[in-house]
């Protein structure tokens, strides 16, 4: 029986907000006092410690549930004179930029420390003291090439075992495609599990940071899921391959999944990790290679025009030269972590994606391929994140 | 149509929320800088120039606070004195301890102080060998305390059997002796807490033939662990960190000076003091009126006492601060501005090497 009207519809709809409006009203109102029970406690988190010339400049977040303010700044614990900026006084979430002239020594390792007006201290280390890079033309080339390295080459490298993927059998065809939907749970695990090391080292606690990782891999795998089906609708019409979709998405995925990489990777070379970065970037280069090789699997069955083939690589690749010069010139653990998060839930999406264009190609699902190739992609993604 | 009508919309709308969450969190408040910068010289002798504000722990003009170290240094406490049928002079102090206070012990940083007469230190109680002493205490607190003086007395004047609690009151009596530099603090356990949150002051027995005229000067050595992690925050010579720093102690050339140094501090086992551009003869606790050295430097460890007398030869700015340098990088640390004043009959100044 649909015989409600539409105003009384749209009081249902409204009725509940207005009584939870009302109820905070008197929460925050009447019985304010009536809820003035334990202990607050402030919370000031140090977000970011740079050594900038003759200074270290860290920048601090009210992240409790009251206004504080920041009357001290110490190195090592050590009580220095800094400056303040905008004020000394921090609402809730608010930041500031404290700078502490100090001659500090490259390599070492600081504490830096910021006491509030009750007394207490929060402080954060730096494992080493490393002069914070300049944005200039050379500090611009220098990260693009390094996204051009960890990105682009690998996975045109990867692109190259087109012609032999192309030459294999039916199941083998199958084994190299769940291999590359194992290289991608690998990497997607992988990107989740940074995101978290990055929440719990960089991200006030105040964000969050699991749900955070959670929220954002769900509605980008919600999202991208969407998008693919859009997009197979469309090239049902057109006469675009269903493989050059498939890796067409898996581009996109990988894309995502390279901007959060190339954030961590310009993160790092920004904050000193310079020896880490090294790593990460052999690493990174490894990994992304065999990015490659899952853009081009499902491009064997369909004729695939190299112009393409570059293109998807781009699409793949690319968004890690971009991330690498945001990472670089202004790291945001927050967008590095959310990045890293559509990334997995992209890569996710991919996999699902990979899986479903298996069973519609094959009649009958090769098991022993699929779990073969699966398990295959898995450990060598291992091995070569242990090795590295 | 309708159903992917609906859907964008829902896009659109979960797009906007997204958005106004991460602008909220991470741009919360869009300031505009000042255009132009300020120069401020730090404490340290660096420079900063900023469109802030300045954290430096020298702010502190003793004016808007409870507690001002210069009067401090030089304000003893004879007490309502009166004499006793036999002669013998009696002394009575009125002392009352809280514990309620809340304190600007350093620019900004405010601490939960626990207090004699509403002050960290307690005042100087000061009496002649031989004196009855006789303190009235009340405790204003909402905990027990008691007050514990060193020296010579009875058991059951010691405070720390009997802890007195809120709205109670004690009247404690002995006679002042031994001679010297003694010290008195609240007994109750935990004793470190009662004694870090400030419930402590000297106490001088001084001898029947006073000591030789000098201009006199107490120290209190202490700090405050203001987020009890059993770790002093701040240190100081009389509470305030930096304050004699940025307030140099006035003397003059040849001025015959005499300071009454305890150290009283918590938590760290061994406190000291180094005196710059002169030499003192120091006298542990006060007791021996013959010198036990000549030299720069006290160490001392929690509750010890030195009186110490020395003259400084040439005019100038000279530190005095705990040798341990981590406690004059926390506040301890402060200095003498020696003046050249011929005026003062103190001052017999030979302008012999001097050129």
């Amino acid at each position: 029986m649909m015989t409600s009207s539409k105003p009384i519809l749209a009081i249902s709809a409204i009725a509940p907000i207005v009584l939870l409006v009302i109820m905070i009203a008197f929460l925050l109102g009447p019985a304010s006092s009536f809820l003035q029970f334990g202990v607050v406690l402030p919370e000031v988190s140090i977000e970011k410690i740079e050594f900038v010339g003759n200074e270290i400049q860290a920048t601090v977040r009210n992240t409790g549930p009251i206004d504080v303010d920041v009357v001290l700044a110490d190195v090592n614990d050590r009580i220095q004179p800094a400056a303040i900026e905008p004020d000394t006084s921090l609402k809730r979430f608010e930041t500031a930029l404290v700078r502490i002239p100090f001659d500090w020594n490259e390599g070492q390792p600081y504490e830096i420390g910021v006491t509030i007006n009750d007394g207490t201290r929060f402080a954060k280390e730096v494992d080493a003291a490393f002069s914070a890079l300049e944005p200039n033309l050379d500090l611009f080339v220098f990260l693009g090439m390094i996204g051009f390295l960890i990105g682009v080459i690998p996975i045109m490298i990867g692109l190259l075992w087109y012609p032999f993927i192309k030459k294999l059998g039916k199941n083998t065809f199958n084994f190299f495609l769940a291999f590359t939907m194992g290289l991608l749970i690998f990497l997607g695990i992988d990107a989740i599990l940074e995101s978290v090391e990055i929440s719990e080292n960089h991200l006030s606690s105040i964000f969050n940071g699991e749900l955070l990782i959670a929220t954002v891999v769900i509605l980008s795998f919600l999202g991208l899921y969407g998008m693919g089906k859009q997009l197979m609708k469309k090239i049902e019409l057109s006469k675009l391959s269903q493989g050059l979709a498939i890796s067409l998405m898996i581009a996109i995925g990988i894309g995502f999944h390279n901007l959060g990489e190339g954030l961590a990777v310009g993160a790092a070379i920004a904050l000193g990790e310079v020896a880490l970065s090294t790593f990460l970037i052999i690493g990174f280069a490894t990994h992304n290679t065999t990015e490659g090789l899952a853009i081009a699997a499902p491009l064997t069955k369909s004729k695939a025009k190299i112009m393409k083939m570059i293109g998807l690589g781009l699409i793949a690749g690319a968004p890690a030269i971009f991330g690498c010069w945001v990472g670089g010139f202004s790291f945001s653990p927050f967008f590095t972590l959310v990045f890293l998060a559509i990334g997995a839930g992209a890569i996710f999406q991919v996999v699902l994606s990979i899986f479903q264009y298996m069973k519609e190609k094959s009649d009958l699902l090769s098991n022993t391929s699929l779990f073969a190739g699966i398990s295959v992609g898995l450990v060598i993604m291992y091995l070569t994140s242990v090795i590295i | 149509m309708q159903n992917t009508f609906q859907s964008s919309k829902m896009v659109y709308a979960l797009l906007a929320i997204a958005a106004v969450s991460v602008l909220y969190f991470v741009v919360p408040g869009v300031t505009i800088a000042e255009e132009t910068p300020k120069t401020f010289l730090t404490h340290t002798g660096s420079v900063i120039k900023t469109t802030g504000e300045v954290i430096d722990p020298i702010g502190y003009d003793g004016e808007a606070l409870d507690f001002d170290p210069d009067t401090f240094m030089k304000e003893f406490d004879y007490g309502e004195v009166s004499v006793l049928k036999d002669g013998t002079i009696l002394r009575e102090f009125y002392i009352t301890a809280r514990d309620d206070q809340i304190m600007e012990i350093s620019p900004g940083v405010f601490y939960n102080v626990w207090t004699f007469n509403d002050s960290v230190p307690g005042p100087t109680i000061r009496a002649t060998e031989g004196d009855l002493v006789r303190i009235h205490f009340t405790n204003e607190g909402s905990k027990p305390h008691s007050l514990h003086f060193h020296g010579i007395h009875k058991a059951e004047m010691d405070g720390v059997f009997e802890s007195i609690g809120t709205g109670g009151k004690f009247t404690y009596e002995f006679y002042a002796e031994p001679v010297g530099l003694h010290l008195y603090h609240c007994h109750v356990h935990p004793v470190e807490e009662h004694i870090a949150h400030g419930l402590y002051g000297a106490y001088i027995v001084d001898p029947k033939e006073p000591r030789e005229p000098a201009e006199e000067f107490v120290f209190i050595l202490n700090g405050f662990d203001t987020d009890f992690d059993a770790e002093n925050n701040f240190y100081a010579a009389n509470t305030i960190p930096f304050y004699y720093q940025h307030h140099p102690i006035e003397i003059n050339v040849n001025q015959n000076i005499r300071a009454y140094v305890v150290n009283i501090l918590e938590f760290d086992a061994v406190n000291n003091f180094h005196l710059h551009g002169t030499l003192f003869h120091h006298y542990p606790a006060g007791t021996d009126t013959v010198p036990s050295g000549y030299n720069d430097m006290l160490t001392m460890s929690q509750g010890d006492r030195q009186i110490i007398e020395f003259n400084y030869k040439y005019p100038g700015l000279y530190m005095f601060h705990a040798h341990n340098t981590e406690f004059s990088e926390k506040g301890w640390v402060s200095s003498f501005l020696v003046k050249e004043n011929t005026d003062d009959p103190n001052t017999q100044v030979e302008y012999d090497d001097i050129v």
